[in-house]
């Protein structure tokens, strides 16, 4: 039609976004409290079927604003950006829609001037192999966050072996998705201070490539496609993969076996059927000056037993807007090195970041440990168990 | 390093051919389905008319009324859809849901308000046109489909050409736009919800020629819940487009009725 069409000047971002986090929810609960949220409290909640129905079609966009505070002094303001994959489409199905959805929410980012995207979960492990497949991105860069991710893993790894009185050099190391960006990462920050490492995931070349690399560095091992293969069993259990599996690791592992889950969705299912392993969720970080969301989603976007707790991927880019550095820190798979981990870590340690209290699906590990230490080392029921109790 | 050696397969990227329809043993669907077509384009042609009446620039009246002519054009296509089928296709303007959806357009005329008449059809019901129609254009064989398919592009072209005029206005007074955007939206979309629910809780829409369609819509691989899904999902990229708040327009969709 021709109807008169005014100047149509561009006008600039109302609020100064240091950073965006891209992520998507790993169950429908999680999905549901979002769109309840956002519905309001007046409303009755949609029903399940209605969500399931809804959720596949809402263009990945901006859910919220997020604050948060330096220990050093400084705060850096943030946008949640949610990719909106329905939990039950992760798998392999749906690469190519999982990724329009992926680089849809990276152009919501670049169109609110955020300089610096972490991007979390599953968008991660979609872009870690493909970073040219993100929009134009203009003066905003992208990390994915995947370094510091495997700071915290491998921190957790070491402090729940000082906890448990573990030697890490007798262990056996098992890594489920060890040709990922964080798999192989744990590799090469693990696999020096371990006796043997055991490396598992679906694509056999790949899994030659990260072995090849770890022989030239002294480190024994072996590696296989199918977890049953392993005459081995495995007392150190880092599980990394993309997509969880229920019965990953029966029989695979000792009787006391420590498993770090660390996938985004989890790996494990709450009842995997691992008795007698201690289990525990890796990855993950604390704000020691705290994050609020606006409109408040706090307990709904960080479902953790404890108050600040984030992963470690989007973590990376929160420490990283702190500190000024607007760069893409991990970038790509297969660059993650102990250096490269011990610089990022000393950045997220000078704003306050810092390893999370233990947690697992059955809530908080950490208090435990407290409880224990008052009462002279007497243990309770629960994942974690003193070494008397392991033999 | 000891190796297994057999690679497994990474992923399956293979997609599932789409079932198409038989027309004759459905007909009485797409009859229904042909009737909210021609309503909706009747409605809009209705709607052009009307706005050619508050036009000040000849230019624009001319426009107007070519487009309503147009949405004529498509109801005619349509309806002649379903003789090809042996049905005859009615259309019902005055209808609960589309008499509704007309006074608030007619409420935007009485107040000589362009802008909010572009935001009702143009972003409004062009969103449910546009997208439901596609998803009709994948599903309905042989000329349905291409009509549907043909007119869903028509209809994309007028979204087009609207959102930069909507964009241009939105600049000047980003927020007094927004505020009219929810007025409507709340009149527009929550009727537009009402129609595109699972189930209609209001009685019979007065279109379907007998009993309600959306239950027998898997016969022909449609979902209301898709046709309501694909729509809102036009509608909250026009808005994204328009340069709402993503998280803004977010909300007002989840308060929708369903």
């Amino acid at each position: 039609m021709g109807y008169a069409v005014a100047n149509l000047a561009r006008r600039e971002p109302a609020i100064e976004v240091d950073f965006a986090l891209i992520g998507h929810q790993e169950s429908w609960r999680a999905a549901a409290d979002i769109l309840a949220v956002l519905r309001g409290g007046e409303l009755t909640a949609l029903p399940d079927d209605e969500i399931k129905d809804i959720l596949p079609w809402i263009p990945p966009r901006t859910v919220c604003h997020v604050d948060i505070e330096s220990r050093a002094g400084g705060n850096a303001r943030g946008l949640y950006i949610d990719c909106f994959i329905p939990p039950d489409r992760l798998e392999a199905a749906y690469v190519h829609e999982n990724l329009a959805r992926v680089r849809a929410a990276a152009s919501c980012a670049i169109k609110s001037g955020a300089k610096i995207v972490s991007l979390g979960g599953f968008s991660s492990i979609l872009i870690e192999g493909n970073f040219d497949q993100l929009p134009e991105k203009h003066n905003t860069v992208f990390t994915t966050g995947n370094t510091l991710t495997v700071g915290f893993i491998v921190q957790g790894i070491k402090k729940m072996c000082a906890l448990e009185e573990r030697n890490l050099r007798n262990a056996t190391l098992l890594i489920i998705g060890a040709t990922g960006d964080v798999g192989s990462g744990c590799a090469r920050c693990l696999a020096p201070v371990v006796k043997r490492v055991l490396l598992n995931a679906r694509n056999i070349e790949r899994l030659r490539r990260v072995a090849t690399e770890l022989e030239a560095e002294g480190v024994e091992g072996e590696l296989s496609t199918d977890l049953q293969r392993f005459p081995t069993q495995a007392d150190i259990v880092i599980c990394a993969a993309s997509l969880g599996c229920p019965s990953l690791l029966l029989d695979r592992i000792a009787p006391h076996a420590l498993v770090c889950d660390a996938g985004y969705p989890k790996n494990l299912s709450p009842n995997a059927g691992l008795v007698g392993a201690t289990v525990f969720f890796g990855g993950l970080g604390q704000i020691a000056g705290g994050l609020s969301f606006t409109p408040d989603f706090f307990g709904i976007l960080n479902r953790h037993p404890f108050p600040n707790v984030v992963h470690g991927c989007l973590l990376e880019g929160m420490a990283l807007a702190l500190e000024g550095r607007f760069e893409p820190f991990s970038k790509g798979r297969g660059f993650i090195t102990p250096k490269r981990v011990a610089e990022i870590e000393t950045i997220a340690a000078r704003h306050g970041i810092h390893l999370a209290p233990f947690s697992n699906a059955d809530g908080p590990l950490e208090r435990q440990f407290e409880y224990q230490t008052q009462s002279s080392r007497r243990w309770v029921a629960g994942p974690v168990r003193p070494p008397s109790e392991r033999t | 390093m000891k190796t297994e050696g057999q690679i497994e397969p990474v992923m399956d990227l293979n997609g599932s051919p789409i079932d198409r329809s038989s027309l004759s043993c459905h007909a009485p669907i797409w009859q229904d389905i042909l009737a909210q077509a021609v309503t909706g384009e009747q409605l809009a042609a209705m709607n052009y008319t009307s706005l050619s009446e508050i036009c000040d620039d000849p230019a624009e009246v001319a426009d107007a009324l070519e487009h309503a002519a147009g949405e004529r054009g498509h109801a005619a296509s349509f309806a002649a859809e379903g003789r090809k089928i042996g049905v005859d296709v009615d259309n019902n303007v005055d209808a609960m849901h589309w008499r509704r959806l007309r006074e608030a357009f007619l409420g935007c005329i009485a107040e000589r308000d362009f802008i909010g008449c572009l935001i009702v059809q143009e972003i409004m019901l062009e969103s449910f046109a546009v997208a439901s129609y596609a998803r009709v254009a994948k599903v309905a064989p042989g000329s349905l489909g291409e009509t549907f398919a043909r007119i869903a592009a028509d209809e994309e072209q007028h979204v087009d050409h609207a959102m930069a005029i909507l964009r241009a206005e939105r600049a000047l007074d980003p927020e007094r736009f927004d505020d009219k955007v929810y007025r409507l939206h709340f009149d527009v979309m929550t009727t537009l919800a009402k129609m595109l629910a699972k189930e209609c809780k209001d009685g019979h829409c007065e279109v379907c020629h007998s009993s309600c369609v959306k239950p027998s819509l898997g016969d022909v691989s449609l979902s209301a819940a898709e046709l309501r899904g694909a729509s809102l999902e036009q509608y909250l990229k026009a808005l994204d487009m328009l340069g709402l708040p993503g998280e803004v327009t977010l909300a007002w969709v989840t308060q929708l009725p369903i």
